[in-house]
């Protein structure tokens, strides 16, 4: 028997364990525990890299097989999963070590590592959703560990996912009864004979769950809270993997589970497209343009990444709902290209907020003299997630609309180009407003952050050149990821497209090189000519007015407020006001439901004599009543 | 191979000599029906001249000083990108969607240098900038997609092909083409678009720091902005040009077209310019891409 893959598993589950003991003894101790078992768990992933289907049974429970299976596109998220935990680590370290729980960190942030590489692992439905389970308490105790309001934001969170979990677990219930099996090939196999009814509604059962996890609009309400408020290296673990487990679900359901032949005969085809797609394409068009819409608006610099998400998430989504060749590829490249530059992204806030203490854009402002390692990895941060050609959110994108225009969805390209304009505001605003303008004087003996929150920084901003350059690179293993689910695998060479594998080819180093080429033309102009004199932030143009430190003229707050004139009529529709105009009926409906539950012994007593009466007549009848 | 680096040369050389010629023209124009005599054609290239060799050049800053280079870089590359007629260097490389992105990269270097000379001025400029950027878009890449459904390409050089005979996108899709027309304008920020610079609101927005070699730069950008606008406008609607003579032309008609409306119109509040291309120019976009899905 190989026990490689539950080696893999137990991996984190341990270094937790270790790193928790560790800190008992000094802090040094959990800090080597906790680095080398991250790493341990990347070498263990990547020793997977090109094989083929692992599995391994290792329980049976309820007449039903257990299993743990790698296959590529689990071994595509667990090392996306594994990587970013890694930095995530390295992260923490300067960022948690004054806060009161710091074991208990350590010990919760390695077994979200370890439930997410179980989700992704698993090989049958039990197993699934008990690490699913797992994964949302213990995401919900790391959401708690931040600010004041976090633990607001976490009930909300953790709300959602039991709405999800229940969805879920009524849906594995149907399942097993049917086919007395939870092993996914099983299933599978199995589902082939049901009918349409059935089939459809477990599969709505687990969608619910899934796009709750990938806060796919209107199922987003807890995102921009418990993103804002959940310390910066758990908010970059949320944004760049953990909602990716929700698209990893859905799409694992959706291609491998249910399978497209199941689909084809019960669901009626739409524009040309089976309607389950054509739905998950456009709540992905709303998510694009609302999340984009709602990040401009923002005054707070983790709120506008997390809104970010929403939209840009949006795209992973979109980009498999196609159903191509060209959007499967581009949706899963923009999953592990959007892990890299949005966790980096949250690093660099995070790392704005461990120095200055706010996350307030308005009381920012001109750190680009005092922090230049954050403001150039948030430069390329900004670039990538723009979709700026020649980092790594550019080939994703490229692809994705690519893929829209061979389905000639000429709307929902509309949509996804109007959200890749839109996202050009909200990045702007959030370098601007943290590193350009002026400098408050409060902040003057800033400093750059330590070494071990630049190394995650320079590490990601690293991956979004090399990804961006090549991207290549992450599609040798998205081929096999389309090779595993029964899709013909995209055509790509190292540097871009050739010929055939879209409209159209393209050769991200030729723009590149002609971009560096223009540069340096456009430099050497530049410094020839005759010297520059630097001026203090103050010498500035004022219409006659002095501006000193007393007197400071600066444009951070509302900085998009004509843009808000302009969508208030739209942004009257809340989804979150829904839920919360739900929540006080169910509060109403609970004050009446108290009324029966009053909760003294006495009531209860009643009630059971009550009821035993009436079941003793019924015995006592013969069962008939009249 | 010395060919290519000629070419490689010799054709932001045109585009920067097409667009300080238009930007000259344009001033004298503008000059003439306003009844005035109007500076000399070569005005704008003698501005740049004498800000480029001014001695003391004022900077706020590294990225200050990388912004209107980065600009001007990005202008360059995307003039390799838009066909020109007897250059094709780099038409394998890219298309219509990666050139929209190209096109932003000379704007984000501009938008970063304005942001940390951290006058208050430019900071709105660029907001308004990247605002309105967001109205014209919407019309803009409707229209876009109307003509890649049309022509069923991306490739820019295909779909000048295309329009070869008089089968020009213009007259294929005259709705459109309007559309795509007021886009662009929009784009150009003249009036009433032009709330970006506006210099009786925001002292010239984003330039507002902007002096010496750094303007010199800008404003060379500014002439390669003015020929990549209008070429892009030219190859999709109006089907490129068999010679650089043509091309020229063409792009000079559309100019002088686009002067007309300029001089007459007053300025918009960033809203209202918003508003209006999120109104009868993006009806008009859909309705020619009706026109298009239904008729083929």
């Amino acid at each position: 028997m190989n026990l490689s893959i539950l080696t893999l598993l137990l991996t984190p589950f341990v270094g937790g364990i270790l790193a928790y003991l560790g800190g008992l003894i000094h802090r040094s101790v959990r800090f080597a525990f906790a680095f080398l078992f991250s790493l341990l768990t990347i070498v263990l992933v990547a020793g997977y890299y090109g094989s083929k289907i692992d599995s391994l049974i290792y329980g049976r429970l309820f007449g039903s097989l257990l299993v743990l299976q790698m296959n590529s596109l689990s071994w595509l998220l667990a090392i996306v999963i594994s990587t970013i935990f890694l930095m995530s680590t390295l992260f923490s370290i300067p960022e948690m070590e004054e806060t009161p729980h710091v074991n208990a960190y350590y010990f919760e942030l390695f077994f979200l590592e370890g439930t997410m590489l179980g989700v992704v692992l698993a090989g049958d439905l039990l197993t699934f959703f008990v690490f699913w389970e797992m994964m949302s308490w213990v995401s919900y105790f790391l959401v708690i560990k931040g600010t004041k309001e976090s633990s607001q934001a976490g009930y909300k969170y953790i709300i959602m996912s039991l709405v999800g979990a229940d969805a879920a677990l009524i849906g594995l219930t149907l399942v097993y009864l049917k086919t007395q099996s939870f092993v996914f090939v099983n299933i599978s196999s199995m589902l082939s004979s049901q009918s349409p009814a059935f089939i459809i509604s477990v599969f709505a059962l687990f969608a619910i769950n899934f796009l709750i996890k990938a806060a796919i609009m209107p199922l987003h309400t807890w995102l921009p809270d418990a993103y804002s408020e959940a310390p910066s290296p758990v908010s970059s673990i949320l944004s760049g993997v953990l909602e990716k487990i929700g698209v990893y679900g859905l799409f694992f359901f959706v291609f491998v589970i249910f399978g497209m032949n199941l689909f084809k005969g019960i669901i009626p085809n739409v524009f040309g497209d089976s309607l389950i797609f054509v739905v998950l394409q456009w709540m992905a068009g709303l998510s694009i343009l609302f999340g984009t819409f709602l990040a401009i608006l923002q005054e707070d610099a983790k709120r506008i990444l997390a809104y970010s998400t929403i939209a840009q998430v949006g795209y992973i989504v979109l980009g498999l709902s196609l159903n191509s060749t060209l959007g499967v590829a581009g949706g899963l490249l923009q999953l592990v290209n959007h892990a890299i530059f949005k966790s980096l992204l949250f690093f660099v806030v995070g790392g704005i907020i461990y120095r200055t203490g706010t996350k307030n854009l308005s009381e920012l402002g001109g750190l680009i003299k005092k922090m230049p390692v954050s403001f150039i990895s948030m430069l390329l941060g900004i670039i990538a997630l723009a979709g700026i050609p020649p980092l790594n959110g550019f080939a994703p994108k490229w692809m994705i609309y690519q893929a829209l225009i061979q389905k000639k969805s000429v709307l929902l390209l509309t949509i996804a180009l109007i959200g890749g304009t839109g996202s050009f505001l909200y990045v702007y605003r959030l370098i601007h407003s943290i590193f350009l303008g002026t400098l408050p004087e409060k902040y003057d003996n800033v400093k750059e952050v330590p070494l071990l929150m630049q190394i995650p920084m320079i590490f990601l901003a690293l991956l979004t050149i090399i990804f961006g350059l090549f991207p290549g690179i992450p599609l040798t293993a998205i081929a096999k990821v389309q090779e595993f689910i029964g899709m013909t695998p995209i055509r790509f060479t190292l540097t871009g497209f050739p010929q055939g594998s879209a409209l159209s080819t393209l050769n991200i180093v030729k723009i590149s090189g002609t971009l560096v080429g223009a540069f340096a033309f456009a430099f050497l102009l530049f410094v020839s000519l005759p010297k520059t004199r630097r001026v203090s932030q103050y010498d500035n143009y004022a219409a006659g007015q002095v501006v000193t430190k007393y007197t400071k003229y600066n444009y951070s707050f509302g900085f998009y407020s004509f843009f808000r004139d302009i969508m208030n009529p739209i942004f009257k529709l809340s989804a979150d006001e829904i839920y919360t105009e739900f929540t006080k009926f169910m509060r109403v409906l609970g004050d009446h439901i108290r009324r029966v539950y009053t909760g003294g012994l006495e009531t209860y007593v009643s009630y059971i004599v009550v009821i035993m009466a009436v079941i003793f007549a019924f015995v006592v009848l013969g069962g008939r009543i009249w | 191979m010395v060919e290519k680096i000629l070419l490689a040369v010799l054709v932001p050389l045109f585009a920067f000599l097409v667009g300080i010629f238009l930007e000259g023209f344009k001033r004298k124009m503008v000059a003439r029906i306003q009844r005035r005599y109007g500076p000399p054609l070569i005005q704008p290239l003698l501005d740049i001249i004498k800000l480029l060799s001014k001695k003391d050049n004022i900077s706020h800053g590294l990225m200050f000083d990388l912004g209107p280079v980065i600009a001007l870089s990005g202008s360059i590359l995307t003039v390799f990108f838009i066909p020109t007629p007897g250059f094709k260097l780099l038409s394998a490389s890219g298309d219509l969607v990666a050139l929209l992105y190209i096109m932003v990269i000379g704007s984000l270097g501009m938008a970063l240098g304005a942001g940390e000379s951290g006058n208050p001025n430019a900071s709105i400029g660029i907001a308004r900038a990247l605002t309105l950027m967001l109205g014209y878009d919407l019309p803009f890449v409707i229209a876009l997609s109307t003509v890649i459904l049309k022509f069923d390409t991306t490739n820019l050089y295909e779909i000048v092909a295309a329009q070869s005979d008089l089968y020009w996108g213009a007259f294929l899709m005259p709705i459109t083409a309007v559309v795509a027309f007021i886009a662009t304008y929009g784009a150009m920020g003249e009036h009433p678009f032009e709330v970006v610079v506006a210099p009786q609101e925001v002292a010239t927005g984003p330039m507002v720091e902007y002096g010496g070699k750094h303007l010199g730069f800008l404003m060379i950008d500014h002439a390669f902005h003015i020929y990549i606008e209008l070429a892009l406008f030219t190859d999709l609607f109006l089907g490129g040009a068999s010679n650089l003579g043509y091309f020229f032309l063409k792009i000079f008609g559309l100019h002088i077209l686009l002067t007309f409306f300029d001089t007459v119109y007053p300025r918009f509040r960033i809203e209202n310019a918003v508003r209006f291309f999120w109104r009868w120019p993006t009806v008009f976009a859909l309705i020619g891409l009706l026109i298009v899905m239904i008729g083929g």
